[in-house]
């Protein structure tokens, strides 16, 4: 069919125009990444330390990731890549990492890491780290080049890399002088594109952006905890602001540029407002329901099981989370590496009432009285217990709430007795993997407080298995295992809504404020 | 008058001895300690009793206490042990913010306190009387931490005349400092204005109606002179028993809206302290803070010598 010459002439003008202006707001894109300014992030609590690898607090995470690196952290998609490591060479035994330096990465103070600031780096964090168990098979730490350091295990750790990279209490590599002072005692030195500045307590802690700071040239852009960083702000200042009310109102009068989390209801009344942005950082974390096993009534399986058929997740869920949640009953996110599937989505969210009553008189229950604990730091703690007693109490169960603050929750929840259910927000876990989330009810310190013999050797077998078929079908049986003892109920996933002014370009949420990478728009 | 300060003086250490022996007392009843922060998530049952008895925890409370107390003698109150530095240095670095914001909040609550409650007295039974008493009942029945909010609403978000929070040191910015502290001392001293206001009030009607007033306005004396010189004079001696008890009521007050405006103050220093059970902030800090209670009154007791000749003459 002939073509219509002047449609076509058109056609290509217009594409050619189309072009043109696409790669126009490219290069504009581009050239929008203004360097300069004073970002002001803001996060409800003071960071409890600035010695990265001594806490494993959230709000020290939030800024300490932008100061300080690991060899080895998670990518995007949550797989261990080398960050100051060139690389890792495990021996086919499994008993020797030979960690690589990447050449000429600079501290802040100047000096050029080499291979002693990480041995002694990393001897400190199996002395003081956050989770320094991870550590715990490795028999030897040594240089073995200038920019050399080999690990040597007691026994294979097939999942040593996921436990090293994990930013719970990040193992960073700090100046060899500082790694021999004792916790909480350096000077915030690290590697990060930005440095320390000031700390005032319940008032703000500084960074300004590291001149001299070794991009990682192997990627094109951030990537997780690593990538290629780049600082384009001269400052960062992180505000403590306790009240949500006055940070929100800091945010829509424009004295601050980012806030780590506002609270749901507010998200949804900023949501019309052009100048500024709303992130969903969805899933976030998994709210859960613990028992204690050496407690009555929760020490009968079938007790238990008869609030896992009993609980109505969806009302929970609903009004801890403000309505931001997922209800899925699998015990790693959906359709990640570890998801199993279809296991226990029988017995999740079930809100069967008459069946829970029957499974309470066959548990041969006499109205015994049932403590929830929890706290009044994490508000969905407190809102989820508040409809848990509620939903107990129509079971026919003898149930109150014991709320109080952090630290004595903490205490109490490592007693034996005095508590029944416990409520708990499990953040890092999920995104950790498996291991990271069954470590935390296996073995001697489990939160049960009684152990399970067989979820124990599940979680050996899970830690001592390599091939990643193997490790999904034990994790699929650990999943199994969770459904059949009903000792911990997961309730469903929370997320975490953020904002911004329009002004920070670049942001994308993440499980830390990335202030390298984005930056602030004229 | 020498013997009078030294008195008062002495009688104010068996109140910081009791303030310090119940605040023993409330962190020995009270569950939790900083062990849990300190040892980190993985601690073991081990690691946190040596933890506890490096600390000295493990002590008899007496023990503690007789410890404590000998090296406030010497003038030491003790090592923070999250903060990991003297406790004297923690509060006194925070007691500014503090006092600025009870300072200026006492100021502004006792001079709109006393203006509306004179203007009331003055135009008894008006509609500026019915006007500034509704205002003291406003000031009286709304909380602080939200009228602190709401004020944020109005003059920082949308007037943009305030910052919404944070400190400014008075050495750093004098304009800065003066501008991040109106609106939490306004928000603060709300309250307290409605108290002031109703006392000057009821104050002011009894003294108006005394013989000596009319004696006054009889010989001629300028209204202005009859009222602020010889009736409010009078009338201010129960209001500034007031100031003294409210020095306690602003220095606690001030803990809420430190969080509200993001304030660095001592308030949230012992707030923070309580929640992380850092019990040597706790500690020195409350008693520091009742130091500074006790020493107002000192000066309030002083001031009403001023204010009634009868106490200063020994009458």
């Amino acid at each position: 069919m002939p073509k219509n010459k002047g449609v076509s002439r058109l056609w290509r003008m217009l594409t050619v125009t189309a072009a043109a202006l696409v790669i126009g707001l490219a290069d504009q894109s581009a050239v929008a990444q203004t360097a300069g300014g004073d970002l002001i992030v803001v996060q409800s609590s003071n960071p409890p330390s600035l010695d990265a690898m001594v806490t494993t607090s959230q709000m020290s995470r939030n800024i300490t990731m932008n100061i300080y690196e690991m060899l080895y952290g998670f990518s995007e998609d949550i797989r261990p890549i080398p960050i100051l490591a060139s690389g890792v060479q495990i021996s086919d035994d499994g008993l020797t990492y030979r960690f690589g330096l990447r050449e000429g990465v600079k501290f802040h103070n100047g000096d050029v890491m080499d291979a002693e600031d990480v041995r002694a780096s990393l001897a400190r964090y199996k002395e003081i780290g956050g989770t320094k168990s991870m550590l715990a098979g490795v028999t030897g730490i040594a240089v073995t080049g200038p920019l050399e350091v080999t690990l040597t295990m007691e026994k294979p750790f097939p999942g040593f890399l996921e436990a090293f990279a994990s930013p719970r209490a990040p193992a960073v590599i700090i100046p060899a002088e500082e790694a021999a002072k004792p916790a909480n005692e350096i000077a915030f030195i690290g590697t990060g594109p930005y440095k320390f500045v000031e700390y005032v307590p319940d008032s703000h802690v500084k960074l300004e952006r590291f001149a001299e700071y070794s991009a990682d040239t192997r990627h094109s852009g951030i990537d997780g905890f690593g990538g290629k960083k780049t600082a384009l702000l001269d400052t960062v200042t992180f505000r403590v602001i306790p009240e949500p009310g006055a940070a929100v109102a800091a945010l829509e009068a424009g004295e601050v540029h980012l806030l780590e989390q506002i609270p749901v209801p507010t998200a949804r009344r900023l949501a019309g407002n052009d100048k500024l942005r709303i992130y969903e950082n969805m899933p976030w974390a998994f709210l859960t329901f613990i028992f204690n096993l050496k407690e009555a009534p929760t020490d009968n399986e079938k007790f238990r099981q008869a609030i896992q058929i009993g609980l109505d997740h969806e009302e929970i869920m609903a009004i801890a989370t403000e309505g931001l949640f997922n209800l899925h009953h699998g015990w790693m996110y959906d359709g990640t590496t570890y998801d199993a599937g279809e296991i226990g989505a029988d017995r999740y969210n079930v809100a069967d009432l008459e069946r829970a009553k029957s499974l309470l008189a066959e548990s041969g229950y006499s109205n015994e009285p049932f403590s929830i604990l929890t706290d009044s730091q994490i508000p969905e703690h407190g809102k989820a217990a508040v409809v848990i007693v509620e939903q107990l109490r129509a079971m026919g169960i003898n149930a109150s709430v014991n709320q109080v603050d952090w630290p004595t929750a903490l205490q109490i929840r490592l007693q034996d007795n005095g508590w029944n259910g416990w409520t708990l927000m499990m953040g890092i876990e999920p995104y950790l993997g498996p291991e990271a989330i069954v470590s935390a009810f296996a073995g001697a310190a489990s939160h049960f407080r009684a152990p399970d013999a067989e979820l124990d050797a599940l979680y050996a077998e899970l830690v001592a298995t390599a091939d990643l078929a193997a490790r999904q079908a034990v994790f699929a049986r650990i999943q199994q295992r969770f459904y059949d003892i009903a000792a911990v109920i997961k309730l469903g996933e929370n997320g975490l809504m953020q904002a911004s002014s329009a002004a920070v370009e670049g942001f994308k949420p993440f499980r830390y404020p990335r202030v390298y990478d984005i930056w602030l728009s004229k | 008058m020498s013997g009078f300060l030294i008195r008062r003086i002495l009688s104010a250490i068996p109140v910081l001895f009791v303030v310090s022996l119940v605040t023993f007392a409330i962190i020995a009843i009270v569950p939790g300690d900083v062990t849990a922060e300190l040892a980190g998530a993985e601690a073991s049952a081990e690691q946190r009793d040596q933890i506890r008895r490096q600390l000295g925890l493990d002590m008899p409370l007496w023990q503690q206490a007789v410890n404590w107390y000998g090296a406030l003698l010497r003038g030491d109150l003790g090592h923070s042990w999250l903060l990991n530095r003297p406790v004297t240095e923690a509060v006194l670095e925070r007691l500014p913010v503090t006092l600025s914001l009870a300072g200026i909040a006492l100021v502004l609550a006792v001079v709109m306190g006393v203006l509306l409650g004179v203007a009331a007295a003055i135009r008894h039974d008006s509609w500026l009387d019915q006007g500034t008493m509704s205002l003291a009942l406003l000031g009286l029945s709304v909380p602080d931490f939200w009228f602190g909010l709401i004020l944020i609403s109005v003059f920082s978000v949308g007037l943009a005349w305030f910052p919404t929070g944070g400190y400014v040191p008075i050495s750093e910015d004098v304009f800065g400092w003066a501008r991040s502290m109106v609106l939490p001392a306004l928000a603060l001293a709300f309250t307290q204005m409605g108290v002031i206001a109703r006392m000057t009030r009821a104050s002011m009607l009894e003294v108006l109606g005394q013989d000596y007033i009319r004696t006054a306005r009889a010989k001629g004396m300028l209204r202005p002179t009859v009222v602020f010189k010889h009736a409010l004079r009078n009338a201010l001696v129960p209001v500034i028993t007031v100031i003294g008890v409210m020095t306690g009521v602003l220095l606690g007050g001030a803990v809420v809206i430190e969080q509200v405006f993001s304030l660095p103050g001592v308030g949230r220093l012992i707030i923070g302290a309580i929640q992380r059970r850092d019990f040597p902030i706790i500690q020195g800090g409350l008693l520091i803070t009742a130091s500074i209670f006790v020493f107002v009154n000192i000066l309030v007791d002083l001031a009403y010598g001023w204010f009634d000749p009868r106490v200063r003459n020994g009458r």
